[in-house]
């Protein structure tokens, strides 16, 4: 018997009885929609998880301090700090030799005064970094764009700016901005004053999600070194002026990326040894990966034990088809089918329950678990977390894969049964009495 | 006593024998005990002959049947079919035996409910390995003999019990098989029914050059046929 006239067959045989096809379709779907959605939201949450606790660094980014770390640093995500130490162009040198470091991000800041449209002045960190680095940059824009590579008069700032100048409004109001930044010199004793700025004009071209080593503004690395060059010209600034950012390093801090999260701890340990305290969230994302973990066995578990709901259901189907067929089993093999014929139509008709509904449910599922996140990003917005809605490329095809692969491998199990015990059937079963 | 059909069996006549059976018995086994249904049967029957088989209810003209086209397997005696061996061949060649030799018309509808009568009938040729066009043009030919060429795209459970036998009838033919075995085919029809697919099989029958053997309880039935044969206490006798 060919496959085409099997396929006949067991498709005729499903529409035979629509109503149990359905029903029995729908459970597949069902069971698969769950796993589905169950699936891709764990997994989901997942990656937003790192992307969280990376505070919008790249995934894997550390943050290098000029400072010696002390001897428990790795025990720790924060800054363990053991006194200054010169991150310089050989330190930065040393560090990009480690294994697995995709960038390495140098960062100067300098201290400013920033006057606003609005006039009211307030001392401010300026961060002057790379920012011609493209995927690996490790700044993410929220409104606008990033000031050009090497511009002198474009700034983008941060939320911290935003708080001083614009509370409780939208980012996107401190775009367009013209602003003016002093750089303060301190002047020798006896000098008709004690400071003098050095003046500049910028436009906001855009507004960042982080702040780089607590910057307010942030701007290309050209900027940050003319004003380190002004402050440098003057004499020795008194101490309590500057905060945290050295005027004797040449970079007052890096972001390192690694390749992955993976490998983020052995970078780390790297830099630790080459002597540089550092910050990353490996702790804290090793803790909720684990919580995460157990999140995911429970979701994906409920969502197996659906699917197996509905192995099950196809098997009764399956099963109550064989007890009606018996005699046109008897007489398929009357006519001259084998036992593998009618293995194969059983198969074939599991095959069609189960691949039907798993893709249907795997549809299903894809939806369902957009629409859920998309009502947790609307509700964590309105609550100030601005997140990001799933993207359906954002899915792991894995789950994809396992809601429809799984379905029909699950449907061609559960038919094991009714197929052997219709294969096992006697012929004679064709004169049975009715 | 042994009974003999179509003239005596010989050495000169055996290759003509479509149906050599000697010895042959059957027992069931019901509620642990065992029921001898057939016990030392004698029958030859030779190619291209018209046989009737009657008896009483539960005599075991449906087993004997049963056993002559490869639906279940002798235990005991020797059983020759079409020069087939069934008490040796391993199943797919009983399977392969039941499809190209032996064309079965059953009591009981006898057709797969989900398909339609043309691919009720059709179905018979694809399983013999016919490909698709030819068992279809095969079964729509076969169908406008029986008379139902218009109904062809019906499904079974439109059709009347007539009807649907002899969408049987041109099942059975459509491998062209050397044995038709008919099962009190009439069984379920009312007379003029009746008549009307004895005719059909007779004619087809003729038209192929295939032998006939139909169990049926109806004495007039049987009196078409060139010999009747009579299953009494497990054994065969001349009616
Ligand atoms: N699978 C079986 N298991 C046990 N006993 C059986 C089985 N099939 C048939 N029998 C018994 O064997 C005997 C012969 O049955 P069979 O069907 O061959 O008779 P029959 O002559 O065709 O009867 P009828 O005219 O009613 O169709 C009966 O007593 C029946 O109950
Ligand atoms: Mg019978």
């Amino acid at each position: 018997m060919s496959w085409g006239a099997t396929f006949r067959l067991a498709l005729s045989s499903l529409l035979r009885r629509p109503a149990r096809s359905g029903l029995t379709v729908l459970g597949v779907a069902v069971g698969s929609a769950l796993l589905v959605a169950l699936g891709s939201i764990a997994s989901v949450a997942e990656s937003r998880a790192v992307e969280h606790f990376g505070k919008g660094l790249p995934v894997g980014a550390i943050k290098v301090a000029d400072d010696a770390p002390a001897s428990w640093q790795l025990q720790t995500d924060d800054f363990q700090l053991a006194g200054h130490k010169d991150l310089n162009q050989d330190a930065i040198r040393q560090i990009r030799r480690l294994p697995n470091v995709r960038a390495v991000v140098p960062i100067q800041a300098a201290p400013v005064l920033v006057v606003p449209p609005s006039g009211d002045s307030f001392g401010a960190t300026m961060a002057g970094t790379d920012l011609g680095l493209g995927a690996d940059s490790p700044v993410s824009v929220l409104a606008g764009r990033l000031p050009a590579a090497a511009s002198l008069t474009e700034v983008a700032v941060t939320q911290s700016y935003l708080d001083h100048t614009h509370p409780g409004r939208p980012p996107g109001a401190a775009v367009g901005e013209a602003i003016q930044v002093a750089e303060p010199r301190v002047e020798a004793p006896g000098s008709e004053v004690p400071f003098r700025p050095r003046w500049f004009r910028a436009k906001v071209v855009g507004v960042v999600s982080q702040d780089v080593a607590g910057a307010d503004l942030l701007v290309p690395l050209q900027q940050t070194t003319a004003a380190r060059e002004w402050e440098l010209s003057g004499a020795a600034a008194p101490p309590g002026l500057r905060g945290e950012g050295s005027i004797r390093s040449p970079y007052s801090a890096l972001i390192v990326i690694a390749d992955s999260i993976d490998t983020m701890h052995g970078v780390r340990v790297g830099i630790d040894q080459i002597g540089f305290a550092t910050s990353a969230p490996e702790h804290v994302l090793a803790a909720v990966l684990r919580y995460l973990h157990v999140v995911d066995i429970v979701l994906v578990g409920i969502g197996a034990i659906a699917v197996l709901l509905a192995g099950l259901n196809i098997a009764n189907a399956l099963l109550t088809a064989v007890r009606e067929r018996r005699r046109e089993i008897g007489v398929l093999k009357a006519i001259g089918a084998r036992d593998r014929d009618v293995v194969r139509w059983f198969l074939l008709e599991a095959t069609l329950l189960g691949f039907l509904g798993g893709v249907a449910g795997t549809l299903a599922g894809l939806l369902l678990a957009q629409a859920l996140a998309l009502k947790v990003s609307e509700y964590l917005t309105q609550q100030g977390i601005p997140i990001e809605a799933l993207r359906l490329q954002d899915l792991p095809y894995a789950v994809v894969l396992l809601g429809v692969g799984g379905s029909w491998l699950l449907a061609l199990l559960a038919a094991a049964v009714p197929a052997l015990r219709a294969a096992k059937m006697p012929a004679s079963e064709a004169m049975a009495e009715l | 006593m042994p009974s003999m059909a179509s003239g005596p069996a010989g050495a000169t006549t055996e290759e003509r024998e479509v149906i050599s059976v000697s010895g042959l018995s059957h027992a069931y086994a019901s509620s642990g005990r065992t029921l001898l249904v057939l016990s030392e049967v004698q029958l030859q029957v030779r190619a291209g002959s018209y046989v009737a088989l009657t008896g009483d209810s539960g005599e075991g003209k449906s087993t004997l049947l049963a056993l002559l086209g490869g639906l279940q397997r002798a235990q005991g005696g020797e059983l020759v079919v079409a020069g087939q061996d069934l008490r040796r061949l391993p199943s797919q060649q009983m399977a392969r035996f039941r499809s190209r030799t032996i064309g079965f018309v059953f009591q009981h509808h006898c057709l797969v409910e989900s398909l339609t009568a043309l691919e009720n009938a059709a179905l018979a040729a694809l399983i013999n390995g016919v490909s698709r066009p030819e068992a279809v043009a095969r079964a729509r030919a076969l169908l406008a003999q029986v008379g139902l060429l218009e109904r062809a795209g019906h499904l079974p459970g439109r059709l009347s019990g007539g009807e649907r036998q002899r969408v049987a009838v041109a099942r059975a033919m459509v491998n062209r098989p050397a044995l038709i075995l008919a099962d009190e085919p009439t069984g379920n029809l009312d007379e003029r029914n009746a008549q009307r697919v004895m005719d059909l099989i007779e004619q087809l029958r003729h038209e192929y050059g295939a032998t006939l053997l139909v169990v049926t309880h109806d004495s007039s039935l049987a009196s078409r046929a060139a010999t009747t044969l009579r299953l009494k206490e497990g054994r065969l006798e001349a009616a």
